[in-house]
């Protein structure tokens, strides 16, 4: 028998993962990047102190989106994109 | 565009019904309720109630892909929405994938809003969406179909997984289906979409991310002030979302509250500016902890007291119930919009 099925859905033009060059994970700057919940800078100061333990930190860096409940504005992402090379999101509370 | 996901059609093996609904609970397509198998056929029908209508869909959070109808229709199907219905689930949609309606923020937060969905204009009468008793509730055909099906579009298209993608602590029972209808008849202000600038004979769809109702019961005032006083303390919830993510809500104004209100001369405007000056949190209501989150982030009180939205406009007055001293208050995500959206009806040939 044939159905349809329910979660079929299309990719929008321009919606590609890019996959430019190698991220070395011990040297590339790292933007550490908030959601403006409570309690997400404590989570990510954690996993800085964590990654003081394996590389350096001298390039890690923090910024927050301005609401917690709207995505980050488009120029604020894509200056962190031209900045950075890792991205780590606090989605916690 | 590339196709994300299998392809359109999958050929399964026959199934009867039980063999049926344990496929598409493995399959991840269900609500946990039985659904209705989106065979081709009745597919086609779905989508021919639609026909004319060319506009494109936005892709739809959180999966970020673009629907076909025939994935739109297969959901519907899947509600058990009769093709009439097709339409208005189309409008209802266009509504939450409205930039302002934030999808993507009401799908992943934990705060347990879902898409509230109110029907303005003729289709109500034509669908038989029940606006009056139990407007809210089990037992009408159209308003659970036309909710449910928006919710397993969400669910099926958008890649709203419970505990994956829909973050939400503990849901809402408004997370399966949450569709009335304003009860125009008896309303003694203009219709919601009226005032909003459609036309009368317009069909509209209204949504919101919100919670499910919360019922302000009063039987014992007779005069607008009186009743304000209830509808205000009601709505001044220290729990609130909107305390710190300011944005819209509704008030559903029952019938015989909707009446003494009007008795007493007070009309839409009236009631807003009201639930605007007197729907205040009490700062002794809310913790010191509470207050210092709130400054950290922006939310100062206003004199002694916090807001819970931004001001008048954000307060959407409606009427829909049938007859007893209940009206409701629907908080909302916060950070969404009320959008309203006309629904087109199929062209000729469909």
């Amino acid at each position: 028998m044939r159905i349809v099925n329910p979660g079929f859905g299309l990719t929008p033009a321009g919606a590609e993962q890019a996959t430019e060059g190698k991220v070395d994970w011990l040297n590339d700057p790292i933007v550490l990047f908030g959601n403006s919940k409570p309690n997400a800078r404590e989570l990510l100061e954690g996993v800085k102190a964590k990654l003081a333990g394996i590389r350096r930190t001298d390039n890690i860096e923090f910024i927050a989106k301005n609401s917690a409940s709207q995505g980050a504005p488009l120029e604020m992402i894509n200056d962190a994109a031209k900045k950075y090379r890792i991205a780590l999101l606090a989605l916690g509370d | 565009m590339s196709d994300s996901a299998d392809s359109e059609i999958l050929d399964i093996a026959d199934l009867d019904q039980e063999a049926w609904q344990d496929y598409a609970i493995e399959q991840g397509w269900s609500d946990g309720l039985p659904l209705v198998m989106p065979t081709e056929a009745s597919v086609a029908r779905m989508v021919a109630a639609a026909h004319g209508d060319n506009e494109g869909f936005a892709p739809i959070s959180p999966r970020q892909v673009v629907p076909t109808m025939a994935s739109l229709a297969a959901n519907a199907v899947m509600a058990g929405a009769k093709p009439a219905y097709f339409p208005t689930i189309l409008a209802g949609l266009r509504g939450i994938l409205d930039p302002s309606y934030n999808l993507h923020g009401s799908m992943a937060t934990t705060h347990s809003c879902a898409p509230m969905v109110m029907i303005n204009g003729p289709l109500r009468q034509a669908l038989g969406v029940n606006c009056s008793s139990n407007c809210f509730g089990q037992g009408w055909r159209a308003n659970a179909s036309i909710g449910r099906a928006i919710q397993l579009i969400l669910l099926n298209v958008g890649g709203g997984k419970p505990g994956v993608m829909d973050r939400s602590t503990q849901g809402s029972p408004a997370k399966y289906a949450f569709c009335f209808g304003e009860n125009e008849e008896e309303c003694p202000w203009l219709p919601f979409h009226v005032r909003r600038g459609f036309a009368p004979e317009d069909s509209v769809v209204t949504v919101m991310s919100g919670e499910a109702p919360h019922n302000i019961n009063d039987h014992g005032s007779t005069s607008a002030e009186g009743l304000m006083t209830t509808f205000a303390h009601t709505i001044a919830q220290p729990g609130a979302n909107t305390v710190y993510g300011k944005g819209p809500y509704m008030v559903v104004v029952g019938p015989e509250h909707a009446a003494t209100f009007h008795r007493d001369g007070w009309g839409v405007d009236k009631l807003r500016d009201e639930l605007w000056l007197r729907a205040r949190i009490p700062l002794k209501h809310i913790s010191e902890e509470n207050l210092a989150t709130y400054a950290a982030t922006g939310h100062h009180p206003t004199g002694d007291f916090l807001t819970i939205c931004r001001g008048p406009d954000d307060i959407h007055i409606a009427m829909a119930g049938g007859p007893g001293k209940h009206s409701a208050f629907i908080p909302s995500f916060g950070g969404t919009a009320v959008v309203s959206t006309r629904v087109k009806l199929p062209s000729a040939g469909g």
